[in-house]
């Protein structure tokens, strides 16, 4: 793979980034800042072969992650099988009692889903994470490219990538799946949320209106867009990305001012799509990812494709004292916690340390998962060699589909294996070559 | 798309006002900075008093550096760049990412220190507004483009007014003023006179009768 021009014209890209404004924003001592997502020039390399069994892993999982929703929030057949103790549906913070009975447009719940995936240095591709709320991230890798192959087409001539501009056209397809006849609507609780450039780009490029919700209203069980002349548009399917606990304050929190009243009504009438449903967190619960492989094999009857990492979960009494025995080998994550907050590892702590999680983790054995720590690869970086984790891209409507790209995500800190962005994690193109 | 709530009307009539404000300001800024070299050193003074915006500086330097850079000072370039880009931001599905992008290297143009003199980079910022409409016309749907080219030039005719310009210059600001505001719909409930006029106080309250129409500044 030759990219030396793209390299050589890195501080171009950089000011290209900066000039579309590619940031994200952050909260410090109170304060909104925007800061530059930083990008590294050199690629992320994954081969046809290695993709094609990618995406042949998460399409199964994805499915199967969609029959569970189905599932915990109708008939719950997983649960009284036994395939998974209840306690870890029905206590689990993301199972929301306002949708048990509801199915939505077409059965899908999980439309765009991001599952987090990192290779070992044995070659084996493991799934860390499966985030089925709001992931973030595709407008990223996204822009890059397109900015790349400005900058630099002689790298796009000499090498043989699969062109990964046309995420927007999925998103819009997926939307149009799930729309009851009206205009997509991607829905940001505003511009100081975090992701922001994210939601702005994906409307820009998906032909979809921006909304904060004051510009959204609902009447008669249907979500209208208010023009300033007062006409009403109807909305068939909003891509929302506010959180399922702020977005109907007549449902959910109450003091919501980022929800739209009465949405949920809306949403369970069919008279609107949303993406993703409502509800999708009892399954990307990192409880529940312990189970994934199982409920593909009960919805599926097949193998699982992809490898979770070695996981504990210490509600079990056996796997509680094998994670007590070798916590400092282990890394304990707390269940409801994301963006790499609540991850703690055992080697970096002291004995006193040590003695304080043990009790914690007797204490409250359903709070915390403990995994092996995967020795993933490193990639190369312009500033070393660093971790780096690959968020995928899956999006169901009429079929499964896998994004041929994704975010690759690394360390700045060369001990690091905390990749978020939040934490200032950059990020790279992943290439996925079509031969 | 031809519907626009009426959060996005506001933020397009005040992006239009707050990016020609930039534009009008530093050309009269240049004029102000030229007569302060040998004619008269405190006309500063005057250019805050017709803008309205109180005068804090110590004296000329402070003033020619002040108002175009300082991102405490209310009133300034840079400051009226952010509002600029603040409106720009929440549009970019409308007005196109290239589009904001125009407003963005601006202000961070401003927002960076270089050695080089003001006039340069200030040239630099007309340039990037130049880019900017353009790209509004090239890109922007007809209703939108309206709203942000009201903006655009009731702040013209505002800037006009200030700085006592000739009928001529009124005239032709107001022609223009005029031309969007009859294809606005939301503002159809305005009482437009019938041909245009010179009378500058019936100007002022048609001018204020438009802000009135955009709920608030945002």
């Amino acid at each position: 793979m030759n990219y030396d021009d793209l390299l050589k014209n890195e501080k171009s890209m950089n000011e290209m980034l900066e000039r579309y404004g590619v940031r994200f924003g952050i909260y410090k001592n109170n304060t909104f800042k925007e800061q530059l997502f930083p990008f590294d020039p050199i690629p992320r390399i994954i081969t046809k072969e290695e993709f094609d069994y990618l995406e042949k892993g998460l399409i199964q999982r994805v499915d199967a992650l969609n029959m569970f929703l189905k599932d915990v929030y109708t008939d719950y057949q997983i649960v009284k099988d036994g395939v998974i103790p209840e306690d870890f549906v029905f206590s689990s913070k993301g199972f929301l009692p306002e949708c048990v009975d509801f199915v939505p447009i077409n059965d899908i719940y999980a439309h765009i889903a991001g599952i987090d995936l990192v290779q070992g240095k044995d070659g084996k591709w493991y799934v860390l994470e499966d985030n089925l709320r709001i992931p973030s991230g595709a407008s990223y890798p996204m822009i890059a490219r397109t900015l790349e192959r400005k900058i630099s087409p002689k790298t796009f001539e000499d090498n043989e990538i699969v062109d990964n501009r046309n995420y927007a056209k999925m998103l819009k397809e997926t939307m149009d799946y799930v729309n009851t006849g009206g205009i997509n609507v991607i829905l940001t609780p505003g511009r100081y949320n975090a992701a922001y450039f994210e939601h702005s780009y994906l409307a820009e490029q998906s032909g979809s209106v921006l909304a904060v919700p004051s510009e959204l209203t609902v009447e008669n069980a249907t979500v209208y867009y208010r023009s300033a002349d007062e006409e009403k548009i109807k909305v068939g399917a909003i891509y929302r990305r506010v959180s399922d606990e702020y977005l109907d304050p007549l449902t959910f929190v109450p003091e919501s001012l980022i929800g739209v009243p009465s949405i949920m009504t809306a949403y369970r009438n069919h008279n609107v799509g949303l993406i993703n449903g409502i509800g999708n967190g009892v399954a990307d619960d990192k409880g529940i990812y312990y189970f994934v492989p199982k409920m593909i094999e009960y919805y599926l009857h097949e193998k699982p494709i992809l490898n979770n990492a070695p996981t504990y979960l210490p509600f079990y009494e056996d796997d509680l004292n094998i994670v007590l025995e070798n916590l400092p080998d282990l890394v304990v994550k707390d269940v409801s916690e994301a963006g790499g907050y609540g991850v703690v590892f055992g080697r970096d702590m002291d004995e006193e340390k040590l003695a304080e999680w043990r009790e914690r983790l007797k204490k409250e054995p359903r709070r915390f998962i403990a995994q092996e720590v995967i020795d993933f690869i490193d990639l190369e970086t312009n500033e070393g060699c660093r971790k780096a984790d690959l968020r995928a891209f899956v999006l169901s409507g009429e079929t499964t589909r896998v994004w041929a790209s994704g975010l690759t995500r690394f360390s700045r800190n060369k001990d690091s294996f905390v990749v978020n962005s939040s934490q200032g994690g950059g990020f790279k193109d992943t290439w996925i070559l079509s031969r | 798309m031809d519907f626009i709530t009426i959060e996005k009307a506001n933020n397009l009539y005040w992006l239009g006002r707050y990016v020609e404000r930039v534009f009008t300001c530093l050309k009269y800024y240049q004029l102000t900075c030229d007569k302060m070299i040998d004619q008269d050193i405190d006309c500063y003074k005057d250019f805050c008093k017709r803008l309205d915006i109180p005068d804090i500086y110590e004296d000329k330097v402070d003033f020619s550096k002040r108002y175009i850079f300082d991102e405490d000072n209310f009133d300034s370039i840079y400051s009226n760049l952010t509002r600029a880009f603040d409106n720009a931001i929440v549009l970019r599905e409308e007005i196109s990412g290239e589009t904001v992008a125009y407003i963005d290297l601006s202000r961070h143009l401003l927002g960076s220190y270089k050695d080089e003199p003001i006039f340069i980079q200030i040239l630099k910022v007309s340039d990037y507004i130049n880019a900017f409409w353009g790209s509004v016309d090239d890109t922007v749907n007809e209703l939108p483009r309206n709203i942000m080219k009201v903006g655009k030039y009731v702040e013209k005719l505002d800037c006009a007014l200030r700085f006592d310009e000739d009928d001529e210059m009124i005239f032709k600001a107001e022609t223009r003023m005029l031309n969007r505001v009859e294809r606005v719909p939301i503002l159809k409930e305005l009482d437009l006179p019938e041909t245009v006029i010179l009378n500058r106080q019936e100007l002022s309250e048609l001018l204020y009768n438009i802000n009135e129409s955009f709920e608030y500044e945002v």
